[in-house]
């Protein structure tokens, strides 16, 4: 997954045109563009990268015409935005589903009285594995999602997303990467899900060092696990006076008469 | 009896609806053959057509004579496109006799008035404004007034969209913002009352049911958008950043952007759409909307106070719950402290309270903020802060327990969020469902997903004050200090660490761009097993305060210079040259006679 950065949240370099159109125009909008942003999605889901306001403005046409809901986009949505976290992403999307009651109702061209509505069953499910991440409990987090209480959500949906797994665990990169400077291994290994061989591995192709005699992973210095103390002094800019110097020097009149 | 009456009142009778009324009574009844009821049903027609009659003409006698020469003035106001006259009778006029004749009661409907302004359908159309306004403001406006002010709504925005070319009115800045801040709050009046079903009666639900377009989502953006691609307000804000001269720009924005009225309106839609979209719990998208407006008060747009605040109240709020804290605080202090200075020159009570109450609201968001990033921030505004929140202020600091403290604040701060759909009125088998099983209001949904992030930030403060008394600590010793597990600590830790950092607007352009920098004071990192931490200490800043006072000084200086002499009482008035402006032109108008609402004393 391309890693997200503040910079390019808002507009990531893999949005094509026709989308970036979308988003920002007042087309995003016209519900028979649905189709377009939903095919965007499924493309997300298999190639591992991610568009948040993309997905937004699905939900969005889904807020403003009931009767596009699809579930599915819906959970797929929420399981893109799941590992962006810390980022608000998956709060974002929920902020948007309006509290239609979505079985109740069974509004949308894709209810069926035969295949009732996946996500109230499997909503409460992402919100706590979405908790679990907010909270930076990662084992607790795979030992939720090993469980069977998620196997829905397993088996239907998270094993079609590309790189899901890996995914989950840059989220937890990015929070020891922020704090420590070395980590054992058994406790990065079960912040990834991962032991022996595949986490060496995984460690190496992070470009961190794993010490063999004590099982120490090094991180690299980077800004966040850099830390000094620092005492910060104003400092003023000539800019901040100019208001102060340029009308003093239109109005004052001169204090001691120019000597020739 | 009723056939006299009929005569005596008929030359007065519109006659359209005599015609239609008549004609269409005989039919009906004279093919049922129920003869005998003819008459009679004539004369009822008639009569009601009569008596709406009696009853506008009683109605416009009820008026009294000021209220009749101000509405003439006003028209005439309007018609010259005299923007002062039209300022006056807006700002001044109208509240007066408001305040005078129609505190409890509505003002006299448009029909009422009709003659006054020889039937002027636009003129009328702007009256209703102000009439629905006031109904919405003073009085408890029923179902029927709720759909009349969005059809009168529709019909001033056609007016202005679909006329041939721009339409010749001019209209003062604080109205331009007034119909489009009005035109939302209305929306969100209706969805909010709207989504009431409990309290609404079978002809009520049958209205709503036939009427789901009225105020709906789709037909309120629609407007907004539409102005601003009338009044190419974008491209234009887009050419003031580059720097483009008035005459490129004039080039750029065509017929109607150069024109005052469509190009505040176009603005103050940008402002509509992102209070919109905060309503509607899109928080991102309300600060995409904004992506060419630049923040900043050095090049204002526009002088409408409420717009600044409305602006810096939304963007503040979007910000919270993009969890880009120190954005909103900054949002929050430049408004605020501008509100304070401001604060001397607002004497126009219906805007102030306003302001007012929003600024509250804000003070109480900046506490949130604060003490969900605690930073060293601007003295002036904290210090209003701890006089006013200081008590939830200290329990959010506190974390788990500052809950309550938290979800008070937010219910208090956060904007009247709104669903964008209505409840299934048209579905009779549907409504008894949705009555027994009503979904989650908007406000709620909005404050847990709230407090799920304030919940994940709980040990924080604990941590924090434990931190700040060790350079570098065992982590078992401080598990064992929280009496906490210790890997459960480190866990938090890392929570704590991400707490500490932020996206946010360093130099960037958009409102949805930033860097991710470090907010806190203290920080830590973990090496192995033995925390490591750092404070940074920021001393005590004096610049802003000194450059605001010497600023000050010397207007009150430039002031003091600039009064003119002490000269004889008689010329005192002259303190208020716009209002006395308006009122000596006002006096020429009418002939010499005094115009009440127009007058220097008027504030």
């Amino acid at each position: 997954m391309a890693t997200i950065t503040a910079g390019n949240w808002a507009s990531p370099p893999t949005r094509p045109p026709l989308i970036e159109t979308l988003v920002s125009g007042v087309d995003r909008y016209n519900p028979s563009n649905v189709g377009i942003l939903e095919d965007y999605l499924y493309h997300q889901i298999r190639s591992q990268e991610y568009d948040c306001l993309a997905n937004l403005a699905i939900l969005k046409l889904y807020q403003f015409n009931p009767d596009l809901y699809n579930p599915d986009v819906v959970i797929n949505i929420l399981i893109k935005a799941l590992t962006s976290a810390p980022f608000p992403d998956f709060s974002l999307c929920i902020s948007l589903l309006d509290e239609r009651p979505p079985s109740a109702s069974g509004s949308g061209a894709g209810a069926n009285p035969d295949e009732p509505d996946p996500l109230p069953q499997l909503l409460p499910v992402l919100s706590t594995l979405h908790a679990l991440l907010q909270q930076c409990r990662f084992p607790r987090f795979w030992a939720l999602y090993r469980s069977d209480e998620v196997e829905a959500l397993r088996d239907n949906y998270t094993v079609e997303c590309v790189g899901f797994e890996d995914a989950v665990r840059d989220v937890a990169v990015r929070a020891v990467k922020a704090a420590f400077t070395s980590i054992s291994s058994e406790r990065l290994g079960s912040y990834l899900d991962l032991s022996g061989d595949d986490l060496t591995a995984y460690v190496e192709k992070l470009g961190w060092s794993i010490d063999a005699s004590t099982g120490v992973v090094s991180i690299p210095p980077n800004p966040d696990n850099q830390i000094e103390s620092t005492v910060v002094q104003e400092n003023i800019q000539l800019p901040q006076l100019v208001k102060v110097i340029t009308h003093a020097a239109q109005t004052s009149l001169p204090v001691v008469p120019a000597v020739n | 009896m009723a056939q006299q009456r009929k005569a005596l009142w008929e030359a007065d009778l519109d006659e359209d609806l005599q015609d239609v009324d008549l004609s269409l009574a005989i039919g009906s009844y004279g093919q049922n053959g129920l003869y005998d009821d003819v008459q009679p049903r004539i004369d009822e027609t008639t009569l009601l057509a009569v008596q709406q009659q009696v009853a506008q003409q009683q109605a416009f006698a009820q008026i009294p004579d000021v209220v009749k020469r101000f509405i003439a003035h006003f028209h005439q106001a309007v018609l010259d496109n005299n923007l002062v006259e039209i300022t006056v009778a807006y700002e001044s006029g109208w509240n007066r006799l408001t305040e005078k004749y129609y505190s409890k009661t509505e003002w006299p409907e448009a029909e009422v008035i009709a003659p006054l302004v020889n039937d002027d359908q636009i003129f009328l159309i702007l009256y209703r404004e102000l009439y629905y306004r006031h109904v919405y403001s003073r009085l408890n406006p029923d179902i029927d007034d709720r759909f009349h002010s969005y059809e009168n709504s529709c019909e001033l925005f056609n007016y202005l969209l679909n006329s041939d070319g721009p339409v010749p009115l001019e209209l003062p800045e604080q109205w331009l913002w007034d119909i489009i801040d009005e035109f939302i709050y209305q929306f969100q009046s209706f969805c909010v009352w709207r989504s009431k079903v409990k309290s609404k009666t079978d002809e009520e639900i049958a209205l709503l049911a036939e009427g789901s377009q009225v105020w709906s989502s789709y037909s309120v953006l629609n407007v907004l958008y539409s102005l601003i691609q009338k009044s190419k307000i974008n491209e234009h804000l887009v050419a003031l950043q580059q720097g483009k001269s008035p005459e490129e720009i004039a080039e750029i924005v065509g017929e109607y952007g150069t024109r005052p009225l469509y190009k505040l309106l176009g603005y103050f839609s940008i402002i509509g759409l992102l209070r919109v979209h905060s309503l509607l719990g899109d928080f991102t998208l309300a600060l995409k909307v904004m992506e060419n407006v630049e923040l900043n008060q050095k090049s204002p747009f526009t002088r409408v106070t409420a717009c600044h605040v409305t602006t810096y109240y939304y963007v503040g709020f979007c910000y919270i719950m993009l969890r880009r804290y120190t954005d909103a605080i900054r949002a929050f202090v430049s408004i605020l402290n501008f509100i304070l200075r401001m604060r001397q020159y607002h004497t126009r009570s219906y805007q102030y309270d306003q302001i007012n109450k929003t600024a509250d609201r804000m003070y109480a968001l900046f506490a949130i903020c604060n003490a969900l990033s605690p930073t060293r921030v601007d003295d002036n505004i904290s210090n209003i802060v701890k006089e006013r929140y200081g008590e939830q202020f200290a329990k959010m600091s506190r974390g788990e327990e500052g809950i309550p403290a938290f979800e008070e604040l937010f219910l208090y701060a956060c904007p009247k969020f709104i669903t964008a759909n209505p409840p299934p009125y048209e579905d009779a088998d549907l409504l008894p469902a949705y009555i027994e099983d009503p979904p989650v209001e908007p406000a709620q949904r909005h404050l847990q997903l709230f407090l799920a992030e304030v919940r994940a930030q709980a040990p924080v403060p604990t941590l924090r004050s434990f931190l700040k008394l060790y350079t570098s600590l065992d982590a078992s010793k401080l598990a064992n200090f929280l009496d906490a597990d210790e890997e459960d600590m480190v866990q938090q830790l890392m929570v704590m660490k991400q707490a500490s950092r932020s996206v946010s607007r360093v130099d960037e352009k958009g409102l949805l761009d930033g860097q991710w920098i470090s907010t806190s004071d203290l920080d830590f990192v973990i090496n192995e097993n033995m925390v490591h931490i750092a404070e940074s200490t920021v001393g005590r800043r004096y610049a802003g305060w000194f450059i605001r006072n010497t600023e000050h000084a010397q207007r009150v200086l430039d002031t003091l210079r600039n009064a003119p002499l002490p000269i004889p009482p008689k010329a005192a008035g002259a303190a208020k040259p716009a209002e006395a402006a308006a009122s000596s032109t006002a006096t020429a108008r009418t002939g010499g006679k005094q115009v009440a609402w127009g007058s220097a004393k008027a504030a």
